[in-house]
């Protein structure tokens, strides 16, 4: 990193989530001078996703989390005038609690190892880098201090256990200062073996009575970690939504690729079963009768243009939507397809609502598939990386693992003028985007955050088998009991590539209540079997079976007032982490907001001059080029 | 838009230090101009030139890093779909030879199992500076099991022969079905783009 960043820009954006790569964009694409900064290694904050031993060094960053905070911040003092004051930004990041980690599957360090990645057998790449490295899973605990630099004395140590089962438990933490929080919150790594007694046995010795499954072992997982690209944040997106929209306006598009969400799912009566959306799946559908065929089809065309016919709702608009549902002649089964798969709702929603969601949904079907979901192949975690690239092709400047230690104020105007960053250079500014997560608990003190309960499960099998194992699904689980949150469940396959062959990446979701494992445990008990029990309980076989599970509460700053914020001044601008929703609808409105607030009157990421436009032929190579090439430059300087 | 005026559409994509001239390399390539100075490129996301190997239309399309190698934050979506990557430094800079390893474990981390790389010594008009001899760079690259070239997109040295002779190895590759000929799915498992699972009316 021989030349140090600029010091002059329009706007310093802080933060990679998706709100502030939208708008970095933006900005960007209307001629403003950006740097977009990140203090992590990567990119997309808690909208990033991260390969297997990505993910299992980002749980680990968050175990040390505290000598992050304390290091460095002698310098900025001295660098403020008398005329300036500072606000100072990152805290500690508190943004993720109770990490847990369940690994079902066994350990056996040494089998395969052969099949190491093609870079292992290049000496010199196994003597300068630590990806070999991390491709040994026997090296795991090594691997955390070799990424991070950091030798802060954990270590994952392994206590092998009479009866079987082998924690793997993270000692050495009595040193940081998350102690008491991390190791009570049980953020330890539990590993149950196999029900096998003999450790070392060869894995395919006694795979004769389950014939149809493959075994996969915890350093298969580590082996083809890369393979694995986990989301932060399960989310799609709808094909009618605002994020489509965008990326097709921005021409942002040409940076990913998407897959269709093939089956939308429900759980009912201990059964999951697939929801019958568009005109061909009713009549396809095999469990409904003629009679509900009809029903549910004459409810869904009413649905599209249900504004048309106020006097079928009118007088149940102070109703709930599933109240309504029940005057509507559908079966029981029915109104649960509506209430919890078509329009996605909790029950306690109005009928108004309820409606809207459910047109939502139609209108969206049949656009790019018969579901109405897109997933972006590679994860979620690629779409905030997408905007940033566009930020960057015109001319924006990137750099993560920068850190900010303080907003300098003018006094007298009342104006943020500059950051200092933790090389203690000052970078001066009009406008200042931050994310929440880098607000002090000083400017925080007066807001209130929900929580996001999150869970990620690898998986040996779909939650609902069919001929083909490449399904993206989507299943609302209703709430158990009234009053609690119904949780959505997302499976991918491997060809959205964010998970290895032979296994399904499952995401939960829900608002929280409680931590991640007492929100989400009892659904994924319903859902699936731990892999150590299937060689005991034959009953079970049905379910998929856990290999690996994670859980972790994330903070929603989202629908959060700017007025909850306290000292900030009126050009510093808060984007928040991600919500809940399903939809990406929140982070794309509070950009485009954002933006026009800022920018009044500026075209919200307006589409780029085409790249196919600059077409040269092989053949003629006379210097033809230098024409066309003033031709693209006065589009550009015409559309700033 | 022409439609599918080609036989084969494949993705390159520049990595390397910043300065070590991979802007120029595209530029000499495509436009046949060297440009003096950091021409600033902003707004041009990719350079495409379609040549003829052999009497078939091969389109390349040439990503180039958006300046985001300065401060090694690369989006690691900028090489998911590459079919090739030319891996880029200058033989006058020792640094950025010392470097390639980091970049290698970015490609392995992020591009397809299946991408060519090619490395590239650029700056060769600038011999007298050299600071990187050919025969190390031939032994790391052959460590590397990587293509090597030397280049110099100021004079034009080796710049054809460079694109040309990986658009022919990518035709290779395609013809071994180990890399799908389509561009709705650049690589076998992949998705669409946006613009290709388009099945209604927009826009």
């Amino acid at each position: 990193m021989a030349d140090g960043l600029p010091t002059e820009f329009d706007v310093v954006i802080i933060g990679t989530g998706l709100p502030e790569s939208i708008l970095a964009a933006a900005c960007s694409r209307s001629g403003q001078r950006v740097l977009h900064i990140d203090s992590r290694s990567y990119y997309g904050g808690n909208w990033a996703s991260f390969t297997f031993s990505g993910l299992l060094s980002w749980l680990k960053e968050y175990q040390q989390n505290s000598d992050i905070g304390d290091k460095s911040t002698a310098t900025w003092q001295d660098l403020i005038h008398e005329t300036e004051e500072a606000i100072t930004l990152h805290r500690k990041d508190e943004t993720i609690q109770h990490t847990e980690v369940f690994c079902y599957v066994r350990q056996d360090m040494d089998d395969n190892i052969e099949e190491i990645d093609d870079l292992q057998k290049n000496p010199s790449l196994v003597t300068s880098g630590t990806l070999s490295k991390l491709l040994d899973s026997a090296c795991l605990s090594e691997e955390m201090h070799s990424l991070y630099g950091t030798s802060h004395g954990i270590s994952a140590k392994e206590i092998p256990k009479n009866d079987g089962e082998i924690l793997l438990e993270v000692t050495g933490i009595e040193e940081s200062q998350v102690k008491e929080k991390y190791y009570g919150d049980k953020t330890c790594i539990h590993t149950f073996a196999d029900g096998d007694k003999d450790e070392n046995k060869p894995i395919v010795e006694d795979n004769t009575d389950l014939p149809k499954r493959n075994r996969i072992t915890y350093s298969q997982l580590v082996k083809e970690g890369r393979k694995f690209n986990i989301d932060l944040v399960s989310k799609l997106l709808y094909s009618q939504g605002l994020l489509i929209d965008l990326l097709i306006k921005s021409n942002v598009s040409r940076y990913a690729e998407f897959k269709n969400v093939t089956r939308i799912l429900t759980f009912r009566e201990g059964k999951v079963e697939q929801v019958p959306c568009s005109r061909a799946d009713v009549f396809n559908n095999k469990e409904l009768t003629m009679v509900e065929k009809r029903m549910l089809m004459k409810f869904l065309t009413f649905c599209l243009d249900y504004e048309q016919h106020p006097d079928e709702y009118q007088d149940f608009t102070q109703c709930s939507f599933s109240e309504y549902l029940k005057t509507k002649k559908l079966t029981p089964n029915l109104q649960h397809f509506v209430l919890h798969s078509i329009a996605m709702t909790e029950s306690s929603c109005t009928t108004i609502d309820g409606l809207k969601a459910t047109k939502n949904f139609l209108q969206c079907l049949g656009r790019f598939g018969n579901t109405p979901f897109l997933f972006p192949l590679y994860g979620q975690g690629e779409i905030p990386q997408c905007f940033c690239r566009m930020c960057a092709v015109f001319g924006g400047i990137y750099c993560l693992r920068h850190k900010v230690q303080c907003l300098v104020v003018d006094k007298e105007s009342g104006r943020c003028k500059a950051i200092i960053d933790h090389f203690g250079q000052r970078i001066n500014a009009k406008y200042f985007i931050v994310e929440d997560s880098y607000l002090s608990e000083e400017t925080c003190s007066n807001v209130q955050y929900k929580q996001i309960s999150r869970a990620v499960l690898i998986t040996d099998q779909s939650v609902l088998k069919t001929d083909s194992d490449q399904h993206i699904s989507i299943l609302i689980v209703p709430p158990a009991e009234p009053g609690m949150c119904a949780v959505r469940v997302t499976e991918l396959c491997s060809s959205t590539m964010t998970c290895m062959k032979d296994t399904h990446l499952v995401h939960l979701t829900c608002s929280s209540s409680k931590t991640a494992r007492e929100d989400l445990e009892s659904v994924v008990k319903k859902l699936f079997t731990p892999y150590a029990e299937t060689e005991i309980d034959r009953e079970e076989l049905t379910k998929p079976r856990l290999l690996w599970a994670l859980y972790f509460n994330m903070r929603d700053s989202s629908g959060i007032s700017r007025s909850s914020y306290s000292g900030l001044p009126s050009n510093v601008y808060v984007c928040s982490g991600p919500d809940c929703a399903l939809g990406n609808e929140h982070a794309v409105k509070q950009a485009e907001t954002l933006f026009q607030e800022i920018f009044p009157g500026e075209e919200f990421c307006p589409p780029p001059p085409n790249p196919e436009d600059i077409v040269f032929d092989g053949d003629d190579k006379q210097p033809e080029a230098p024409g066309t090439n003033n031709i693209i430059m006065a589009k550009l300087e015409s559309s700033e | 838009m022409s439609m599918e005026d080609y036989d084969f559409l494949f993705k390159i994509v520049l990595i390397g230090n910043a300065g070590v001239g991979k802007t120029c390399l595209v530029r000499r390539f495509t436009q046949g101009l060297f440009p003096p100075g950091q021409g600033a490129t902003i707004g041009v996301d990719f350079m495409i030139k379609t040549v003829e190997i052999n009497g078939e239309k091969v389109k390349l399309q040439i990503w180039d890093t958006a300046g985001q190698e300065r401060f090694r934050s690369i989006t690691q979506s900028y090489y998911r779909s590459a079919n090739a990557l030319i891996l880029t430094y200058d033989i006058t800079c020792e640094e950025s030879f010392r470097c390639l390893p980091e970049w290698l474990r970015e490609i392995e981390q992020y591009a397809s199992n299946k991408v060519i790389t090619v490395l590239v010594g650029n700056k060769i008009d600038l011999a007298e500076r050299r600071e990187v001899s050919q025969q190390r760079a031939e032994e790391f690259s052959e460590a590397q099991d990587m293509y090597y070239l030397e280049t110099s997109a100021k004079e034009s040295d080796n710049v054809e022969k460079l694109f040309l002779d990986l658009a022919c190895r990518l035709i290779s590759e395609a013809r071994q079905n180990t890399l799908v000929n389509n561009v709705s799915s650049p690589l076998p498992g992949e998705g669409k783009s946006i613009s290709y699972l388009t099945c209604c009316n927009f826009n």
